[in-house]
């Protein structure tokens, strides 16, 4: 069994986000980077699979030459090559990315492509179910359970859906998107990091894939939410009443 | 971040994976430990299973293998939540295991470090004693030969990791006694819990800081040791013990890293927030000389312990003057710093859930043990008294 997994290189949430002055991106210095919450879920259910099937797994990211560094990670926690394509964030879009994994596909023909559900950075939410429908491939988003069964012709995902959990059986080859309480993914441990040094890491150029490089979505402008305003304190529970009717309208 | 702080990708990769541990799993736990005096046990043995008790034994005997700056960046990361639990770990794997895999032959290496790296055994090691400490030459716990035995007498004081909770010794420690008359007749043994003549002395209770380290007095009464048990040859150990004191000097250095950034990080946060006379503190000089200091002086330290750790090889003495350097230099700065988190943060500085008390009467013992400052004093005016230009 082979398993293709995305690891993308994200601004890490704790860093003090700030506009560029161009107001069409984020400012990248002084920011920390990391690994997609959601795709070391994915990477932790790929190693998992390779536990139980004995199964290669290949961890591959879309990124300027730093994203080798999330790549390495993945290697780290077990994963065992990896491919970077590289592009910068600027010049790529959902439906470029969910084009540009295609080729990875046809290329690598693995029997499941592991997907985060979405990247914490661009929150689109869309390359695993656009990558299902460019390869006509069978798609699991949201996993929060992953069974392969029938000797590893079918994978069986519990998917979180609004009020309850849903299963359904999708035939190999598939994608599945990670939903954060798929699993706890690990720590690369040390001897993983030194492992991870001699693993091969094959590189490529977006040019090289020959796609057309033609962007869906263009960004025009970001700005920071509106500062939230301060409160108020009411004397009693009559003019709060009155507030919630006449003001807040929600009574 | 510098290259001087992560020379490789492998370091850089270690402190990524270590921050996230220690801000996932050892934070939470930091302040019940501290208040309890206890050694959290179970937390220990994650570090095994990360590969940090072994970080610098050789993978043949279950280690990671790498150098003293990838242990100073554990010790640095693990002390910005947790100095106490982080001193449990350096009594461990650098005390212990890694003054072992120096200094001990290929068999006493199979036989304790496999266990060692994993945490199914809890080290330590024995210098001081209740009469003797910075005069660690005047040390009077006797090994004598008596066929293939060495029959110990005597007591060593202030052991991390001497007990594992109040009545339990811990597993196994590298002893330091005197086998000569001459004053640095010194040999070093292996001694296991268990051995007939080996007890628990006082359990030291009350300290004012690193609580979650436990520390003990060690008590050897006619205790028979068997001579496959001495680590080099008998008489020599005053070399193996400068070996690894000066790793021992530059991770405790790096403990005083990890507590100074941290208090920058909690004033600095907290002096932006913070209001008086209807703006933020930080806009006050007198509270802007407290975080601009404490910055430039940990980022002094921080280069100097890299500076020094970079050049650093395990294996062989010859670092001392910027071993004790770097001890001599982080352990009062992070007192300071500490100390003006405390005074920035006023009252909730002086209260447990603001984090930076705590971390203040950790950072006290750092110029104490492993040797005092007036002890790095001591070997540094005197390295320099022989070294008449500063290259």
């Amino acid at each position: 069994m082979k398993i293709l997994v995305t690891a993308k290189r994200v601004v890490d949430p704790d860093s003090k986000i700030q506009i560029a002055d161009t107001q069409t991106s984020i400012e990248l210095d002084d920011v920390d980077f990391r690994v997609n919450y959601f795709c070391e879920n994915a990477i932790e259910a790929a190693l998992e699979l390779q536990d139980e099937h004995d199964a290669e797994v290949v961890v591959c990211s879309i990124g300027n030459e730093d994203a080798i560094q999330t790549i390495r990670t993945g290697l780290a926690m077990g994963g065992d090559r990896g491919i970077l394509v590289e592009a910068e964030d600027e010049v790529l879009d959902g439906d470029l990315v969910a084009r540009t994994l295609a080729k990875l596909y046809e290329q690598e023909k693995p029997d499941i492509f592991l997907l985060g559900k979405q990247a914490i950075d661009g929150d689109s939410n869309q390359v695993g179910q656009l990558l299902a429908e460019y390869l006509s491939l069978p798609q699991a988003c949201f996993a929060s359970n992953i069974d392969i069964i029938e000797d590893g012709a079918v994978a069986r995902v519990e998917r979180e859906v609004d009020g309850g959990i849903e299963t359904i059986d999708v035939d190999l080859p598939c994608i599945i998107t990670a939903d954060l309480r798929l699993n706890e993914p690990r720590y690369a441990s040390l001897p993983g990091i030194m492992k991870a040094k001699r693993k091969k890491i094959e590189e490529f150029e977006l040019d090289d894939l020959e796609l057309d490089t033609t962007l869906k979505v263009v960004t025009r402008s970001m700005e920071l939410p509106a500062g939230r305003q301060a409160g108020v304190m009411v004397s009693d529970v009559d003019e709060l009443v009155n507030k919630l009717k006449s003001e807040a309208k929600v009574l | 971040m510098s290259d001087l702080f992560n020379p490789t990708d492998e370091h850089r990769q270690l402190r990524e994976m270590v921050r996230a541990f220690a801000e996932r799993e050892v934070e939470v736990q930091a302040h019940e430990f501290d208040k309890k005096e206890a050694f959290n046990h179970a937390l220990f043995l994650k570090l095994g299973e990360l590969g940090l008790l072994g970080i610098t034994v050789h993978p043949e005997f279950g280690g990671s293998g790498m150098d003293a700056t990838a242990a100073t960046i554990v010790h640095e990361e693990l002390s910005a939540v947790d100095p106490g639990f982080t001193l449990a770990y350096l009594a461990h794997s650098m005390l212990f295991v890694n003054n072992l895999a120096v200094n001990g032959t290929p068999e006493q290496c199979a036989r304790f470090l496999p266990r060692s790296c994993t945490g199914d055994l809890i080290g330590g090691m024995g210098m001081s004693e209740p009469g003797a400490g910075t005069d660690v030459l005047g040390m009077r716990t006797t090994a004598v030969r008596d066929g293939d035995h060495y029959v110990i007498n005597g007591a060593k004081m202030w052991i991390t990791n001497g007990c594992i909770n109040d009545t339990e010794l811990g597993d196994v420690f590298l002893i330091y006694a005197r086998t000569g008359d001459h004053a640095a007749d010194l040999s070093s043994f292996i001694i296991e819990k268990g051995t007939p003549g080996f007890s628990l002395g006082q359990r030291i209770k009350d300290k004012l800081g690193m609580r979650a380290s436990p520390t003990a007095e060690l008590v050897f009464e006619d205790c028979r040791v068997p001579a496959a048990n001495r680590v080099g040859d008998e008489g020599k150990a005053t070399l193996c013990m400068m070996r690894n004191l000066e790793i021992e000097r530059v991770t405790l250095a790096a403990m005083s890293l990890g507590i100074a950034r941290r208090c920058i990080e909690i004033m600095n946060a907290y002096a932006s927030d913070r209001k008086a006379f209807g703006q933020p503190i930080n806009r006050f000089g007198q509270i802007q000389r407290h975080i601009a200091d404490s910055y430039g002086e940990f980022m002094a330290g921080r280069s100097y312990v890299y500076h020094t750790s970079n050049a650093l090889r395990l294996e062989s003495a010859g670092n001392r003057l910027d071993s004790d350097g770097v001890k001599l230099y982080c352990s009062t700065m992070a007192k300071n710093v500490a100390d003006r988190a405390i005074q920035v943060l006023g009252g909730y500085g002086y209260v447990g859930e603001y984090t930076v008390e705590r971390l203040w009467r950790d950072a006290k013992l750092l110029e104490i043990g492993g040797g005092t400052i007036e002890a790095h004093q001591k070997n540094m005016t005197r390295d320099l008294s022989r070294l008449p230009r500063i290259l």
